[in-house]
């Protein structure tokens, strides 16, 4: 009998059911941006490795660009002769488990309007900084706010920061990529490794695999290994940027190296490699369009900085700006002058060969 | 077959299914679009399953399992209280009233148990179809079902 009754509860719920007609529309226009993001992502390893590191296509990106970050911000609008500033994140663990994230490594690619060389500035992880909506937090919370639960979004993650980041720089973010572990690893094999030159020993927390003093090629794995240390570093986190520019560094050096630039088959292998690792902000910008142009740099040698931070007050845990010289560097950037900044402070530059 | 062909003829017992899964249009629109947007995007694999209409089901009947997983109860949570605007049909009589009491009943089962009581007793299959859809053993199959009506039972000697 109760068999029965559970048949006829069913049947007389049926009328339940809702017209299938806008349901129709509404999957049909879900899988059309479904279907372009997937197309996105495709492009994600060609922008990392073009954009990010080398600075591509500056004057054919802007046009395409809204305005953003200056004018959100209330800063003047500036750098618009020409300077470039690309958003890179680095974040851990996506789609494995936990599942959601935080951006451990924000890296702001600078390139000046005289093309004279990337600028990698590191933006420290435990900065104090304000987010919309969530007051005064640290900068690498950011990502994990914007992305959401229970299934994270790099891009929802990311648009979040390059907000964050335009505010606290005032500099307009023309680009960005948001990088995982997983396509850390796939990029860095797509290129056959890449030379990583360390200043001192690394011992891994996690592997107790040792890196030693000096350049070495690492692979996809060990590259990641390397990237996530920071408890045995004397800096902790700031020494692990530090080591996240020396990547970047020398995978530059590696993607000038093997001509992927101008190779048909070794950008497609790379432009593939990453997958569903990384999620790229190019507004649409079409990949024949990204690799039509070539680098106009003048050397690919960058200049490894890290945003200047203060000592810890109150919670501990949270670096504040520094008083004097953050500013001064801020101020650098946005009126793209960091060569002259460099001259003065030689001593911030952080040796990424 | 084409995509167009297969939601012509399967969206509304697609549809049908999920309200019986869920007991709410709101969150059954949800379950479907989310599996459609998913079938349309991966068709050429779909069209080449043996019943892509069972192939779907089963889709769709892991993501309603999967909930917590899925990306679609986000969505779902956010809406917050479900619309007044499509009323639960209601009868006069109290017999009418303690037969709907079953339809609350069954939105404490687990999600699987409800599913499969559905595929028994509102789409009428075979156990051996339920435990393909499900992905387990027929067996598997029986002694949720038996289960699941067990706890409804239970719920009447109380009630």
């Amino acid at each position: 009998m109760i068999e029965d009754d559970l048949r006829a509860a069913f049947a007389r719920h049926e009328t339940l059911t809702p017209s299938t007609g806008p349901l129709r529309v509404a999957i049909d226009r879900l899988a059309a941006v479904r279907r372009r993001r997937r197309q996105r992502f495709q492009a994600a390893g060609v922008t990392l490795a073009l954009l990010g590191a080398l600075g591509v296509g500056v004057p054919q990106l802007r046009p395409d660009r809204p305005a953003e970050g200056p004018a959100s911000s209330g800063q003047p609008a500036v750098g618009r002769s020409g300077a470039l500033n690309v958003l890179l994140l680095g974040v851990d663990g996506f789609g494995e488990q936990p599942p959601y994230r935080l951006a451990d490594s924000v890296l702001l690619v600078h390139v000046p309007a005289d093309r004279s060389r990337p600028y990698l500035i590191s933006l420290p992880r435990d900065l104090e900084v304000s987010i919309p909506g969530r007051g005064s937090e640290k900068l690498n919370s950011a990502f994990y706010s914007g992305a959401g639960e229970p299934r994270p979004d790099l891009d929802a993650g990311y648009d979040l920061t390059r907000r964050v980041v335009a505010d606290l720089t005032g500099v307009r973010v023309d680009a960005g990529a948001v990088l995982t572990f997983a396509g850390l690893r796939r990029i860095t094999d797509a290129v056959d490794g890449v030379e990583v030159c360390l200043p001192k020993e690394v011992r891994s927390w996690h592997t107790r695999r040792t890196f030693p003093a000096g350049c070495q090629r690492l692979d996809g794995a060990a590259s990641v290994d390397l990237l996530r240390q920071r408890r045995y570093l004397p800096d902790g986190a700031l020494d692990r940027d530090r080591n996240a520019q020396r990547y970047v560094a020398g995978l530059v050096r590696r993607v000038v190296a093997q001509d992927v630039l101008t190779n048909p088959v070794r950008l497609t292998a790379l432009l593939a490699a990453p997958g569903k690792g990384l999620a790229v902000d190019d507004d649409g910008l079409s990949l024949t369009r990204l690799v039509a142009v070539l680098p106009e740099l003048e050397s690919v040698d960058p200049v490894g900085l890290s945003l200047p931070v203060g000592t810890p007050v109150g919670n501990a845990s949270r670096l504040p700006l520094d008083p004097k010289q953050g500013p001064e560097f801020l101020a650098a950037l946005r009126e793209d002058r960091l060569a002259q900044w460099v001259a003065q402070h030689p001593e911030q530059v952080n040796p990424v060969r | 077959m084409t995509y167009e062909e297969f939601a012509d003829a399967r969206l509304a017992p697609l549809l049908r299914y999920a309200v019986m899964l869920t007991g709410e249009p709101h969150q059954a629109q949800d379950l479907v679009q989310e599996t459609m947007v998913r079938v349309q995007l991966n068709w050429r694999r779909v069209a080449r399953a043996d019943s892509p209409e069972r192939y779907v089901r089963r889709m769709l009947t892991n993501q309603y399992v999967d909930w917590r997983r899925g990306s679609w109860v986000r969505r779902v949570l956010l809406r917050g209280e479900p619309d007044a605007s499509v009323p639960v049909p209601t009868d006069h009589a109290q017999s009418a009233v303690d037969r709907d009491q079953v339809w609350s009943w069954l939105s404490r089962l687990p999600r699987r148990q409800r599913a499969a009581l559905v595929l028994r007793y509102y789409e009428d299959l075979p156990d051996v179809e339920i435990a393909d859809i499900l992905g387990c053993a027929v067996g598997t199959v029986r002694s949720s079902i038996s289960r699941a009506l067990a706890t409804l039972r239970a719920e009447y000697v109380e009630a």
